[in-house]
């Protein structure tokens, strides 16, 4: 008799359990209508991608202490997520800061599959998500959606940025294409390969060691020599790229071979951890903290000032999204009407220069050629020109 | 044979794997053979001796004196923890192999986690030291000089492991053992300083094995796990009976994780494994013929 009152009052509990957690999307809206607003951030804060999060973390907090801790005049409680390594540890994280912590907005991730993961429960729960470094084409290609915006690139357009370039530096020889085995960089190479050949240049071979798992490139160097190639075009993060770069130099390819990149092969601590080996590498990015503005000269030494080390494109990224919050969160009541701001900003004034959000919420900016040299005694991406925007 | 030519500096980068492998497995090998223990802690140990480079070695370039001073330190804590790990293990001898290497899988947890909350989640790289920094060219192809200096101190220590199990008297206390303790205790020799030692020097391997290995593999966490897997793997495929085997098992070890990632690299984090299956298929047959031999 008792058993059975203390059963299906349990049963009662879980049901109203199960009607509480079902209200999670109606609690969101009422976390933007009181005052002070929660926002998310997802960060890899440990893994091969560490280094990415602590930048776009700094970029955010910088902006978010000039501005006394507010965004479009609201109070701001920070919720910081761990995305952990990929997708599978990636999007509970970021579903949890939907249903437990009811944050308003997200802002970060790294990792592509994790954001093309949280593409459906941000949409469905109507919560802007900003991404401040996945590059991930279908984000804002295929898949775009109203709640998901990017204020870093898109894998395409930045490998694009580097085609016509390299295709008028190498002439009649060929490149050879490298970068790991994952979305990232099959649509890095596949975004320059298009914008390469369209300027009439020729690819030796490709390939793509699997992502996370290589610490040794000489199979693939010794490749690149056997193919003959006047030059190498590599996409590599973090670790990988100081593991690649360093066996670049190891095994003899540097200087012979010249080695052309996208930014995030010589971006932050990455530079520093390749030392030397990095001197001379080309790569071609949507910010350089030698670009001479106003807006990049402030940013410049308020980062410094503030984490003693020069600020990343991953940085910049991860501030502009404050920027843009500051901007939509005025007066917003609801993550549609955050969308609806998002929609009517203009022209965004940026530390890498002016920009803004295309029809699909990946930001139409200029991308920059920089060449890694000595300066001072420390390794800096100086700029180098102007890349032709595609 | 134009394949061999093609693929030699992939071929020598296998031995040079390989030879450090063996740095790792030769310890794990003797003192699971020798003292039937399965020290799981043989991983964070590698890792602690590659943070220990990254604290004397790490910057742009690092001198030949840091990286003596690197590999003294190693030793030093490597006899500590050595010693520590056999002092641990006495009482659970009687309760059983489960229960010794439960207790050093949870050293190495902590151990692991202590590195992590020192140094960071951060992947640390670390300039090989002085004029190893460099890079050898023979007959058009060029290979940095440091890792031809890890093959040659590999095979060094490959000979003098041999020499001292197979040759000394101390060698003989320990293929005695490994054969009958109690019979050997029984003939009046105290076996416990033997034992510390003797774990002693299978860490004092594993910690030299993380300075060694620091400018090619670096230091980060879950290092230690990687490191540990092939160390294990070294282990079944030689065979713990024989330095000799361990030697073989850590360079086939070694050729299939450079020279297999290379040809397969669709199936990179299977090869290992599949060739460890392959051992144990063919172990039986192995040693019947061996018998029939003898």
């Amino acid at each position: 008799m008792q058993g059975k009152g203390r059963a299906s009052r349990l049963l009662g509990c879980v049901v109203v359990a199960l009607l509480l957690a079902g209200c999670g999307s109606s609690l969101t809206a009422a976390t933007i209508a009181s005052g002070s607003v929660k926002v998310g951030l997802l960060i890899p804060q440990s893994g091969v991608l560490a280094a990415v999060g602590t930048d776009i973390s700094r970029g955010f907090h910088l902006y978010l202490s000039q501005h006394g801790g507010l965004l479009g005049g609201r109070k701001i409680s920070l919720v910081t997520a761990d995305e952990g390594a990929g997708p599978d540890t990636g999007v509970p994280a970021g579903q949890r800061l939907i249903q437990q912590n009811q944050v308003g907005v997200t802002v970060g991730v790294v990792n592509s599959a994790t954001a093309l993961g949280l593409i459906q429960p941000y949409n469905e729960a109507k919560v802007p998500l900003v991404i401040a470094t996945a590059g991930a084409n279908a984000l804002t290609g295929v898949h775009a959606s109203d709640y998901i915006w990017r204020t870093s690139f898109s894998n395409a357009n930045l490998g694009a940025s580097m085609g016509d370039y390299v295709a008028k530096q190498v002439g009649p020889g060929t490149v050879y294409l490298i970068a790991p085995d994952y979305a990232a960089g099959h649509e890095q190479i596949a975004g320059f390969q298009q914008a390469f050949q369209a300027a009439g240049g020729h690819v030796a071979g490709s390939a793509f060691p699997s992502f996370g798992a290589t610490s040794n490139y000489q199979p693939y160097l010794a490749r690149i020599q056997q193919s003959g190639a006047n030059a190498v075009f590599a996409f590599f993060s973090g670790v990988e790229a100081i593991s690649f770069v360093r066996q670049y130099k190891d095994f003899g390819l540097s200087p012979e071979i010249p080695l052309y990149a996208t930014g995030p092969v010589t971006e932050g601590n990455v530079l520093r951890g390749e030392g030397a080996a990095a001197l001379g590498i080309r790569t071609g990015l949507n910010y350089c903290t030698e670009l001479n503005t106003p807006t990049n000269r402030a940013f410049v030494a308020a980062y410094g000032a503030a984490y003693h080390d020069p600020p990343t494109v991953f940085a910049v990224a991860g501030y502009d999204a404050a920027h843009v919050l500051d901007k939509a969160l005025a007066g917003a009541t609801s993550g549609a009407q955050v969308v609806a701001g998002l929609r009517q900003l203009g022209d965004i004034d940026s530390p890498r220069g002016t920009w803004r959000f295309s029809p699909t919420h990946n930001p139409i900016q200029q991308y920059y050629l920089r060449g890694v040299s000595e300066q001072n005694g420390t390794l800096v991406n100086v700029l180098a020109g102007k890349l032709t925007n595609n | 044979m134009v394949w061999l030519i093609d693929n030699f500096i992939t071929v020598v980068d296998g031995v040079a794997f390989g030879l450090l492998l063996f740095t790792i497995a030769i310890g794990l090998s003797l003192i699971l053979g020798v003292l039937d223990v399965l020290n799981l802690a043989h991983g964070a140990l590698y890792l602690v001796g590659a943070y220990v480079a990254v604290q004397l070695l790490g910057g742009r370039t690092a001198s030949m004196w840091a990286y003596l001073l690197a590999l003294i330190v190693a030793v030093v804590i490597g006899l500590g923890a050595g010693t520590g790990l056999a002092v641990m293990m006495r009482p659970l001898a009687r309760r059983g192999h489960l229960d010794q290497a439960l207790a050093s899988l949870g050293v190495a947890l902590v151990a692991a986690d202590l590195l992590s909350a020192v140094f960071g989640n951060e992947v640390h790289t670390v300039p090989a030291p002085g004029f190893l920094a460099g890079k050898f060219t023979f007959l058009g192809y060029t290979y940095p000089a440091y890792r031809i200096a890890v093959i040659l101190l590999g095979l060094t220590l490959a000979v003098v492991v041999y020499l001292v199990v197979e040759r000394t008297r101390i060698g003989a206390l320990a293929r005695a053992t490994v054969v009958d303790g109690p019979m050997v205790r029984a003939m009046g020799v105290d076996t416990r300083p033997f034992v510390a030692g003797l774990f002693a020097f299978g860490t004092v391997l594993a910690c030299v094995g993380g300075v060694m290995g620091a400018p090619i593999l670096g230091a980060y966490p879950g290092l230690d796990q990687y490191v540990l897997i092939l160390g294990l793997v070294v282990v079944v495929v030689g065979g713990v009976d024989s330095v000799l085997g361990t030697l073989f098992g850590a360079l086939v070890i070694g050729q299939v994780e450079v020279l297999g990632v290379s040809l397969l690299p669709k199936f990179a984090s299977f090869l290992v494994f599949a060739t460890m299956t392959g051992a144990l298929l063919l172990r039986p047959r192995i040693s019947r013929l061996q018998a029939v031999a003898a």
